[in-house]
């Protein structure tokens, strides 16, 4: 999963940023409003973190835009400014979720969670496939009730499938999706993490569909 | 004008009154003047007419005179004014004479025929040839008569000079002058009076701006109108600019507050923000002291802020607010940061109409906090009515949770106290809303629902 997160104050950033990825979230960051509209409108995100009072352009504009733009990612507003009256304007302008600072880092991480849950689909905190249960709140992954260890590559490429179950999802996506843009990006990397996967999770659970991609599909 | 406004106009320091004084002091003042100088000119001709026909009959009386050949003194006829014929008919005449050269003057030797048997006393005080004097003499019924004198010597009596004496009744003088002012004292009463109404009826209309003014100027107060608008007399005009001014000033200071307010929030809650977040990372006492030590930081921060900028607004005049569209606003905010526990949140009665006399954020603030906590604390449902009569209206937030104890109900306004730990929450919404509502003169209270849950009666004063 990809997160942009957009804010102007460098400590704060690259503690949120540390947090995500310690999440195993791929992690992209604007430091101004102009960069981080560019980012939504080009790349490609599961959700974003966006900072109101933002050199450049405020917050609410590079939102808008997106809105504006048609770019529908879920959009958590982090920010100082935690009056009703901005929640408002902030939740009309089209956010999804709204935290005011100071916060707690757990609660971000789980309404980014949340978010790219209910994005995809899914009403529950656990994904389940089959056997394979994947608990979005621990990052923790069963099968038939036994956890396995992933590493952090093969858990983002699960988790991102495990998100859009039956869908056909192309290697490009999946790389655009477990990859920040700085990252040097490999695309014979996705199928070492997916033999690797394959390997640890019952058999026939990931179809690869040629050369389109692949399918996440529990028995029927 | 309001009732009680009358009678405030009658106490000193009323323009009304120290205008109807001042032009009433003007107007007896001259209308006393008036009437004195006009009844003096008046008195003083009547009398210098009165005296011009005495001495016209004294003219006629000395033409009359005769001497005869024994040295006798005779009238030649009788004088043309029948009134001198007519017994103390109220005109006389009469001739003093000596009887021998350097004798003294005998009074009454020739008399009209009104004088009858009485011969009039005027005093001696000697007279050149010809002078005329006046006398005040007491007639023949004891009446006063005005006298005129004088003194001639005939070419036949060397030495013996005649006092001619004609005398009226001063009744004949002093009544018509009498009359007279009578009815100058009607007429200038008149005057006097018509002056006084038309000084009340333009003292009314010259003021009447100014009472205009403060029906504008109440307007404002109750926050019907943001700015005294109509035309005023140019006198009044300049004033009104003015306060219009100092009203644009305050709205502008009011939303300055706000925004340096929300400036002050960001620039300490980021900060903020980096150290609680540096401390979670942590295990030791002193990290549990910074993460403990920032939370209290921001809880003072939304209070304070919350309370500068209500302050703020709740100086300023003339705001309103439609409670229903910002409600509605809320519900969408909650329906979106509330989406997991999937709760229904809708409107069970609404006065479409109801306007909240106040700055909408500050509504937005109470309200967004009664609705916040209702669905936190909710089951499945939130229901929102909104209420009111003429002054006052009430926004009803109910929900189906489990309720609050009587003691905790009490205790939740208190800042910091949370009534329930383990849902989320600075546990200083109520105390905001508590402390925004006593501001705009309102309040917020707790009751049991009829859901199950907790309701929140929060009353705020209707703008007209």
């Amino acid at each position: 999963m990809r997160i942009l997160i957009v804010e102007d104050e460098p400590l704060l950033a690259a503690q949120v940023i540390q947090a995500l990825a310690e999440a195993d979230y791929a992690v992209d960051h604007a430091d101004n409003g102009r960069d981080g509209c560019h980012l939504g409108n080009v790349e490609t995100y599961d959700a974003v973190v966006l900072d109101l009072g933002l050199p450049l352009m405020d917050g609410l504009t590079v939102l808008r835009k997106w809105r504006a733009d048609g770019r529908r990612m879920p959009v958590v507003i982090l920010t100082a400014r935690d009056n009703w009256h901005d929640k408002v304007v902030g939740i009309d302008a089209g956010a999804d979720d709204y935290l005011a600072k100071p916060f707690h880092m757990e609660e971000l991480l789980a309404r980014v969670r949340a978010l790219i849950r209910r994005a995809a689909g899914h009403a529950s905190a656990e994904l389940v496939c089959g056997a394979v249960v994947l608990d979005t709140r621990s990052s923790r992954v069963t099968v038939d009730g036994v956890v396995i260890s992933l590493t952090s590559h093969e858990f983002k490429v699960l988790s991102f499938l495990m998100h859009r179950q039956g869908e056909l999802v192309s290697r490009t996506a999946l790389i655009e999706h477990i990859y920040a843009q700085d990252h040097d990006r490999d695309s014979n990397t996705i199928e070492v993490f997916i033999g690797r996967l394959r390997r640890k999770l019952p058999p026939g659970l990931i179809e690869t569909v040629r050369g389109l991609g692949y399918r996440l599909t529990g028995p029927a | 004008m309001r009732a009680g406004a009358s009678a405030a106009g009658l106490a000193w320091g009323s323009l009304r009154l120290r205008l109807l004084a001042g032009t009433l002091v003007w107007i007896v003042a001259s209308i006393v003047i008036a009437g004195w100088g006009l009844n003096s000119l008046f008195s003083r001709q009547v009398t210098m007419q009165f005296d011009a026909d005495l001495n016209n009959h004294l003219d006629q009386l000395i033409a009359q005179l005769a001497i005869g050949v024994d040295d006798e003194l005779s009238m030649r006829g009788s004088l043309s004014e029948p009134r001198f014929s007519t017994p103390f008919a109220g005109l006389y005449w009469q001739v003093d004479a000596a009887m021998r050269p350097g004798a003294a003057a005998l009074p009454g030797v020739l008399r009209s025929r009104s004088l009858w048997d009485s011969v009039l006393s005027v005093p001696v005080d000697p007279l050149g040839d010809g002078q005329v004097r006046v006398h005040r003499v007491e007639g023949p019924n004891g009446n006063s008569l005005r006298a005129l004198e004088r003194q001639i010597e005939l070419a036949e009596r060397p030495g013996q000079p005649l006092r001619m004496i004609v005398a009226a009744d001063e009744r004949l003088l002093l009544a018509p002058i009498a009359s007279f002012t009578r009815l100058l004292i009607i007429a200038l009463g008149v005057l006097g009076l018509g002056l006084v109404a038309a000084a009340v009826v333009q003292v009314l209309i010259g003021l009447r701006p100014l009472g205009l003014l403060r029906e504008t100027l109440a307007r404002v107060r109750e926050g019907r109108a943001e700015r005294v608008e109509g035309h005023f007399p140019s006198e009044v005009q300049p004033l009104v600019d003015d306060f219009n001014t100092v009203l644009a000033l305050n709205a502008e200071v009011a939303e300055r507050a706000r925004l340096q307010a929300g400036n002050l929030a960001h620039a300490v809650k980021t900060p903020l923000a980096i150290l609680a977040n540096a401390a979670a990372r942590e295990r030791t006492p002193f990290a549990r002291l910074v993460e403990e030590q920032v939370a209290g930081a921001r809880n003072q921060v939304d209070h304070h802020l919350a309370k500068a900028r209500a302050a703020a607004a709740v100086k300023a005049s003339g705001l309103r607010c439609a409670v229903r569209p910002t409600v509605e606003g809320l519900m969408r905010v909650m329906s979106r940061l509330h989406v997991e526990r999937g709760l229904r949140i809708e409107w069970t009665g609404t006065d479409a109409e109801a306007v909240f006399r106040g700055e909408e954020q500050d509504l937005e603030e109470m309200v967004g906090n009664l609705l916040d906590n209702a669905c936190k604390w909710a089951r499945s449902r939130v229901t929102v009515r909104l209420v009111g009569d003429a002054t006052m209206l009430a926004v009803v937030v109910d929900d189906d949770g489990k309720g609050l104890p009587d003691a905790v109900r009490a205790a939740v306004f208190a800042r910091g106290v949370r009534a329930d730990e383990q849902v989320q929450g600075s546990g200083l919404g109520l105390s905001i809303v508590h402390d925004l509502a006593q501001l705009y003169g309102g309040a917020v209270a707790l009751e049991t629902s009829a859901m199950g849950g907790v309701r929140a009666v929060l009353s705020l004063p209707r703008a007209a």
